[in-house]
């Protein structure tokens, strides 16, 4: 038996270097994963030409490399790594490879005359890859693959500085890339638009999922077919792995023992199914395969051996799980954002933030019903989140939603500032549900003074209020009143308590002059010297100023 | 440029149809930057990058458009696969903003860039 206290805990097997076999068979692993998501790529692509072909041309890259590879020895890594950015080049399909293989050939470079690659020279070759993609393009576009090499080879950096398992680096890669991949719409406008994130972006997340998923043991069939010599005579042909047929049992165990009969075991697992793997040496075996019997390879290993870290999946649920978690980023697709607002310039900090479609109103002018309805009728999509931005207009667009066969969720923005933050809060990644509320919560998360000047004298909240002198409300309610709005602003601030927050952004008024709104601006930066404070024109008619403090 | 007849006339330069096929042909991936053209048996002289409408011709025929390109490719690319990505991108970018058909756009690369190592 294995002593507990030195023995590392199951599934813990610490991997330092990967040499030229291993690049070799982690690039294949890519390949394989790259293909089974390449027609949801296809989907994604939007960018430079909406051709919807990402997928596919990264797919075809990968093959025409794996091919070159395919003769390489297996020697070190800077042998595969020079096949690999030589199948590259001459493969190239679309715009999406040949970024791959310039990628591909700075990685190369990176390796230079390595015999195994460890976390540092992975990160300085991604370092590599990232400096030779960007080089080859005298305008780089963000918001694309460019963006997400960049990333991710500074987080492999920061990532090999604390750890030398190379699964821990490539774990944050990925993450890294995930990240990436995610924010590109915010740094794109066409993707924005199109609600989708960058397709060659989300293919090189992929491929670097699926080097991750090879050294996690998490292999594909093709891999398999591709890695067991036994396979590749009948590929396919046991019919399980059909289209349609069941798809079995994906069995993995980990096999101790002493002078375990590796070649013997190997003819023996490749008869239970397919998709055979039997990797190891006498003392430690890693066993993969798929097969309707996982219990007579289990029933079988016993015999010779000691069995760890039993692992037996049902591949249906692995592929309904895998359908299920690339559905999210096609559901997106058809969100659209409807919003409320008046003033050139507050339409056009909407528009760019990715309102789909603006309806005119606000205070004192409210949109009817049939304004908003035919605004939500008009853009494309059939889910819309509605943003109101304005306490009277909240119950109109609460209307909306018995009113059309649309989806609708009406995010009960009631300022102008508030509707912003939901807005920036939209990320193209998440359900249609789940944008909804966390725009909801965005919205919270704003204060909003607005400034404006009394029509007619009153009594609020015990302030006397003559009629024409200039009033503050923070978040809708009357709390300041004055001669001069400075002097309104900066009370409404403190109440604001804007010395907490971060940035104080003010957009100006159609009453407003330019030089006057810099006055304010600079009277509230004398104010608040550790915020950032931003000037924008609104345009608004009625508010003379609308000020977001978060 | 028919949409419009019905209010009147609108003509676009083949400079403002130059600038915009420039400019996408500098965001393509692989062009490290444009060639003048009237440099074709010199040396391909690498210009500045806001001169986007140099390296390009235009010509406007019968309401046919023809573009020419005069790029610079970065060595070690798959130059075909470069070239043709041009034609794509600058055809859609151009056919976009227009809405009038791209005929042809010929890519010719006038030189290569070697980057070097560092």
């Amino acid at each position: 038996m294995r002593d507990p206290e030195v023995d590392t805990p199951p599934g813990a097997v610490v991997l330092h270097h990967c040499d030229g076999a291993g690049l070799k068979r982690a690039m294949q692993a890519a390949t394989a994963w790259l293909e089974k998501n390449a027609s949801a790529i296809n989907s994604l692509n939007v960018f430079p030409v909406p051709d919807g072909d990402t997928g596919s041309n990264m797919l075809l890259t990968m093959q025409s490399t794996m091919k070159a590879v395919a003769a390489s020895t297996d020697g070190d890594v800077a042998t595969v790594g020079r096949d690999l950015a030589h199948g590259a080049l001459m493969g190239a399909r679309g715009n999406s490879g040949v970024i791959l293989s310039q990628i591909l050939r700075g990685f190369a470079q990176g390796l230079d005359r390595r015999q195994t690659i460890d976390c540092e020279s992975l990160a300085a070759a991604l370092a590599e890859a990232s400096a030779t993609a960007y080089k080859a393009v005298s305008k780089p576009v963000e918001g694309t693959m460019l963006t997400v090499v960049r990333e991710t080879a500074d987080a492999a950096r920061v990532a090999a500085s604390q750890t030398t398992d190379l699964v821990v680096v490539l774990e944050a890669i990925c993450a890294a890339a995930r990240a990436s991949v995610a924010r590109t719409p915010y740094l794109l406008r066409v993707l924005r638009d199109a609600g989708v994130v960058d397709a060659g972006g989300q293919g090189l997340y992929v491929i670097l999922e699926g080097i991750l998923r090879y050294l996690r043991g998490e292999l594909e069939e093709e891999v398999m077919i591709e890695l067991a010599p036994e396979a590749t005579a009948a590929p396919r042909a046991a019919g399980a792995t059909g289209d349609d047929a069941p798809y079995g049992y994906c069995t993995e165990f980990l096999l101790e023992g002493q002078d375990l009969p590796l070649d013997r075991m190997r003819e023996r697992i490749t008869a239970l199914g397919d998709s055979a793997l039997v990797v190891g040496d006498g003392s430690l075996v890693r066993v993969h395969v798929h097969t309707f019997d996982p219990g007579a390879a289990l029933s079988y290993a016993t015999s010779i051996g000691v069995l760890r870290q039993v692992k037996v999946e049902n591949m249906q649920d692995q592929h309904r799980d895998f359908l299920a978690a690339f559905a999210p980023a096609k559901r997106t697709d058809g969100l659209a954002t409807v919003a409320v607002v008046v003033g050139k310039g507050l339409s056009e900090v909407f528009t760019s933030l990715g309102a789909s479609a603006i309806v005119p109103g606000g205070q004192s002018m409210n949109p009817s019903t049939e304004e908003l309805l035919a605004a939500v009728e008009s853009v494309r999509s059939d889910r819309v989140i509605l943003l109101p931005n304005n306490k009277n207009v909240v119950a109109t667009a609460a209307q909306i939603p018995s009113l059309t066969t649309k989806e609708i969720r009406v995010v009960p923005t009631q300022t102008i500032p508030q509707g912003i933050a939901s807005l920036m809060a939209l990320n193209a990644e998440l359900s249609f549900e789940d944008n909804a509320a966390v725009m909801c919560r965005a919205g919270d998360s704003v204060r909003t003074i607005e400034v404006t000047r009394a029509v007619r004298a009153a009594a609020v909240n015990g302030l006397q209020i003559c009629e024409g002198q200039i009033i503050g409300l923070l978040d809708g309610e009357l709390l300041s009143a004055g001669e001069d709005s400075t002097q309104v602003i900066g009370h409404l601030l403190e109440r604001a308590s804007a010395a907490a927050g971060e940035v104080i952004t003010v957009y100006w008024g159609a009453d407003i002059g330019t030089a006057e709104a810099e006055g304010t601006a600079k009277f509230i930066r004398a104010g608040y010297p550790g915020q950032q404070v931003e000037l924008i024109e609104g345009g608004q008619p009625h508010y003379h100023y609308i000020i977001s403090v978060e | 440029m028919s949409p419009a007849k019905r209010f009147g006339k609108v003509e676009v330069s083949p400079e403002a149809v130059a600038t915009i096929a420039g400019r996408t042909a500098m965001q393509s991936y692989g062009v490290v930057g444009m060639a003048s053209r009237r440099l074709k048996d010199g040396i391909a002289e690498l210009l500045q990058h806001d001169s986007c409408g140099k390296g390009v011709e235009v010509r406007l025929l019968d309401g046919q458009v023809f573009i020419d390109l005069y790029v610079v490719v970065e060595y070690g690319t798959k130059i075909s696969e470069v070239a043709r990505n041009i034609m794509r991108n600058v055809k859609f970018a151009v056919e976009q903003s227009l809405g009038t058909p791209v005929t042809r756009v010929n890519v010719n690369v006038q030189d290569l860039r070697i980057s070097g190592k560092a």
